[in-house]
C-alpha cells in the first residue's frame, strides 16, 4: 500500500521538482529587479520575458498578449473589472454561467452594484453551456461573455469555440476562466479562440502566488493596481520574478509532454469510472462522461451524499487524500455546492459528490488501491435509505 | 469508416485517451464511436447523458409546501382528493418488484425485535399506533431488512392473506417512521426538504398522509423517494 496518495490536483498540484530546481537561483544569488538597469536587473529582466514566451506558447499566444498577476482570482478580477472601468462611459451588459468560479461570480455581483448588469446562465444536467442560452442572452449592449473553460467541481469542458462565435457574431468580447483547463486542452491563440485567457501556475505543477492573464492585442483594460507601470501598467508591482521563471518553466514541461500526460489522466480516468460504477451499487458519474477534463472525477453515491463529509475523513485517516466538491467549499462543508445545485442536483445530492482528481505523479499502483479502499470504505458509512432502495 | 489521420485535427491532445491522432485513426475503423470523444473535433455537444425529467403537469405557483395555498386542480382526470375530500400532491405507489409498499417500522418495544428473533421473511402483523390520529387498520407485512441494533425494521406491507396462510408474529403496537416508493402521479414537481400531502396508492381508507422528503432520485418516468416525519391527515 502506497503511503501517501494524492488524488486533490484540481485543488492544487506539487511543485514539479524540475520547476522548483529552476526557482531556487532566483530565491537566492539572482535576486535582481526586472525594472533595473544594471547587469543584475538586466538578468532578472532576462528570464521574466523568457518565462513570459514559454506561458504565450502554451496558449498560441505572442508574448506581449500575457500580462502575470498575482492568481487566477486576479486575471479574473483584472478581466472583468478591467474592461468595465476602460468602458466607463458605456452601458454594459455581461453574459457568465451559474457554475462560475467565485472570482467571477463575487466579481460580477460587485460589478452589478456599478450599474453593469449581468445575465446568469444556466447549465444542462450535465453542466454545459447550451450555446443556444448563449445566443438567446446576447443583447445590443452585452460587451462581454464570460464563461470558465473547463468547471473545477464537475470537471466538465464547455463548447468555447462555439461560444466564442456567438459573443463575436454580436460584437462582444470573449473570457474564459482557464484555470482548471491550461495545460490540459490545446489553445490555439486562432479566431475563434478567447479574447481574454485567465490562467494560474499552481493548478500546473508551478509554484502558488502567480497567475497570468492572456489579453488579445488591442483589447483595453484598465489596471486595478496602480503603482511603477510594469506589465505594459497593467499590472503595477515588482515582478514575481521565482514565481515567474516557475510559472514560464512548468508551462514548457506541460507544452512537451502534454498529450502522453493527457491520453493518461484520460486513461485512467475512463478505468475508475467503468470500475466504479461497474462495482459499486448506487454510484454515479456527475459532469458530462467525455467531455470532461483528464482525471477528473466527480462521483455520487446513492444514499450516502450526507455522510460524504465522513467518507473524506475515512479517505484521509487512509492515506487518501480526495475532496468534497471544490477546495474552496471545504471551508463550509455544511453548504451544498452551488455549481453542483446548478446542475439540477437536490441540496442534499450537491452536498454529497466526491471529487477524484488526478495528476502527474499519480500511479497505476494508487489507482488499483484507491479501487480496492474505495469499497470497504463506503461499506463503513450509515446510509440514508433501506437498502434495496440504494439498490434499485 | 473513411475517416483517415488527415481528416482528425492534428492536435495530439490525448483528450480522446490517445497519444496522437495517428493513434486514434488506427482504432476508428474498430471503434467508430471514438470520434465523438475528439473533443477539438466535436464542439458539437453531444446531448445530455443523463434522462430528462419526466413532465410535471402545469406546476402551481407556491405547489408543495401546503396543498391548501393551491388552487384545486384536475390533470388528466385526477382529482387530487382523498376519500374524505382533502387536497394531496401526489400518489405513493410501492416498487414493482416488491411484495407491497415499503415501510420503515419501529416496534413500540423496539427490543422484540432481537426477542422475537425477526428476520428477513418473517410475516408480522401489528397497527401502527401514534401516527397523528393514527391508523385504525391492523397492518399484515413481510420483512425485507432488520436492524437489531435499535429494532428498526423495514416490511413491505402485503395484506392478510400470507398471514392466515403461513403464520405469523405479532409485534403489537408500532410506529410508521418512513415510507419509500415510487411517484408517477404527481400535480408538483417534489423537492427535497418540502413536506408534502400524498396519498398512499394501496391505502385502504384512502386518506391522504403527509410527510417529509428527505429522499429523492429523478426517474425517466417519475420519481424514487423517502418520506419520514410521517402523519396521517
Amino acid at each position: 500500500m502506497p503511503d501517501r496518495i494524492y488524488f486533490d490536483y484540481a485543488a492544487t498540484t506539487p511543485v514539479d521538482p524540475r520547476v522548483a530546481e529552476n526557482m531556487i537561483p532566483y530565491l537566492k544569488d539572482q535576486f535582481g529587479n526586472p525594472s533595473s538597469l544594471h547587469e543584475v536587473g538586466r538578468e532578472a529582466r532576462f528570464v521574466v520575458e523568457k518565462a513570459r514566451q514559454q506561458v504565450a506558447d502554451l496558449l498560441g499566444a505572442s508574448s506581449d498578449e500575457i500580462i502575470f498577476t498575482s492568481s487566477g482570482t486576479e486575471a479574473n478580477n483584472m478581466a472583468l473589472i478591467g474592461f468595465v472601468e476602460a468602458h466607463a462611459e458605456e452601458e454594459i451588459h455581461i453574459v457568465t454561467s451559474a457554475i462560475e468560479h467565485p472570482s467571477i461570480l463575487k466579481t460580477c455581483r460587485y460589478l452589478e452594484k456599478r450599474k453593469v448588469s449581468v445575465t446568469y446562465l444556466s447549465v444542462t444536467p450535465d453542466g454545459q453551456v447550451e450555446p443556444d442560452s448563449l445566443q438567446a442572452a446576447m443583447r445590443p449592449e452585452t460587451r462581454l461573455v464570460s464563461i470558465m473553460t473547463a468547471n473545477n467541481v464537475a470537471g466538465t469542458i464547455q463548447p468555447i469555440c462555439e461560444l466564442v462565435r456567438i459573443a463575436r457574431q454580436h460584437g462582444a468580447l470573449f473570457h474564459t476562466d482557464a484555470v482548471q483547463a491550461f495545460g490540459k486542452l490545446p489553445f490555439h491563440g486562432g479566431q475563434d479562440s478567447p479574447d481574454l485567457i485567465s490562467v494560474s501556475a499552481h493548478k500546473l505543477y508551478g509554484p502558488k502566488g502567480i497567475g497570468a492573464l492572456f489579453v488579445r492585442k488591442g483589447i483595453r483594460l484598465n489596471s486595478l493596481i496602480h503603482g511603477g507601470g510594469q506589465e505594459r501598467d497593467l499590472r503595477a508591482s515588482t515582478e514575481n520574478v521565482p514565481g515567474i521563471v516557475g510559472f514560464g518553466y512548468a508551462a514548457e514541461i506541460a507544452r512537451q509532454g502534454m498529450a502522453s500526460e493527457t491520453a493518461r489522466l484520460v486513461s485512467w480516468r475512463d478505468e475508475m469510472i467503468g470500475h466504479i460504477l461497474g462495482k459499486i451499487q448506487g454510484s454515479y458519474l456527475i459532469g458530462h462522461p467525455y467531455r470532461r477534463l483528464p482525471g477528473h472525477l466527480c462521483l455520487g453515491f446513492s444514499g450516502l451524499e450526507g455522510d460524504m463529509i465522513k467518507l473524506l475523513m475515512l479517505l484521509d485517516k487512509a492515506g487518501i487524500a480526495v475532496s468534497t466538491g471544490s477546495a474552496c467549499s471545504s471551508n463550509h462543508p455544511g453548504e451544498a455546492s452551488y455549481v453542483l445545485q446548478a446542475m439540477g442536483l437536490d441540496p442534499l445530492k450537491a452536498r454529497g459528490s466526491l471529487r477524484v482528481t488526478l495528476g502527474r505523479f499519480n500511479t497505476q499502483k494508487e489507482i488499483d488501491w484507491f479501487l480496492k479502499i474505495l469499497p470497504k470504505t463506503l461499506a463503513e458509512l450509515r446510509p440514508m435509505t433501506t437498502d434495496s432502495f440504494s439498490s434499485r | 469508416m473513411s475517416m483517415t489521420v488527415s481528416d482528425l485535427p492534428g492536435l495530439n491532445c490525448g483528450l480522446c485517451g490517445y497519444r496522437t491522432c495517428a493513434e486514434m485513426a488506427e482504432q476508428l475503423p474498430m471503434k467508430p464511436e471514438l470520434l465523438k470523444r475528439c473533443l477539438p473535433m466535436s464542439e458539437h455537444r453531444e446531448r445530455s447523458f443523463e434522462t430528462k425529467p419526466f413532465s410535471v403537469p402545469s406546476p402551481k405557483k407556491d405547489c408543495g409546501a401546503c396543498s391548501v395555498a393551491c388552487a384545486p386542480e384536475k390533470t388528466d382526470g385526477v382529482k387530487w382528493k382523498d376519500s374524505l375530500g382533502r387536497e394531496f400532491d401526489f400518489y405513493l405507489e410501492h416498487f414493482p418488484e416488491d411484495p407491497g409498499p415499503r415501510e420503515i417500522i419501529i416496534p413500540h418495544n423496539p427490543m422484540i425485535t432481537r426477542e422475537m428473533e425477526i428476520q428477513r421473511g418473517d410475516i408480522l402483523i401489528g397497527r401502527p399506533l401514534g401516527m397523528s390520529c393514527g391508523c385504525p387498520i391492523t397492518h399484515c407485512g413481510v420483512v425485507m431488512e432488520v436492524d437489531k441494533r435499535t429494532g428498526v425494521i423495514v416490511w413491505c406491507v402485503t395484506g392478510p392473506l400470507q398471514p392466515r396462510q403461513h403464520g405469523f408474529k405479532d409485534v403489537g403496537y408500532y410506529i410508521a417512521e418512513g415510507y419509500e416508493g415510487l411517484i408517477k402521479q404527481t400535480r408538483c414537481e417534489p423537492k427535497i426538504g418540502m413536506r408534502y400531502y400524498f396519498q398512499p396508492q394501496l391505502c385502504m381508507l384512502q386518506w391522504r398522509h403527509s410527510g417529509l422528503v428527505n429522499y429523492l432520485n429523478r426517474l425517466k418516468d417519475g420519481y424514487q423517494v423517502r418520506l419520514e416525519g410521517l402523519w396521517i391527515g
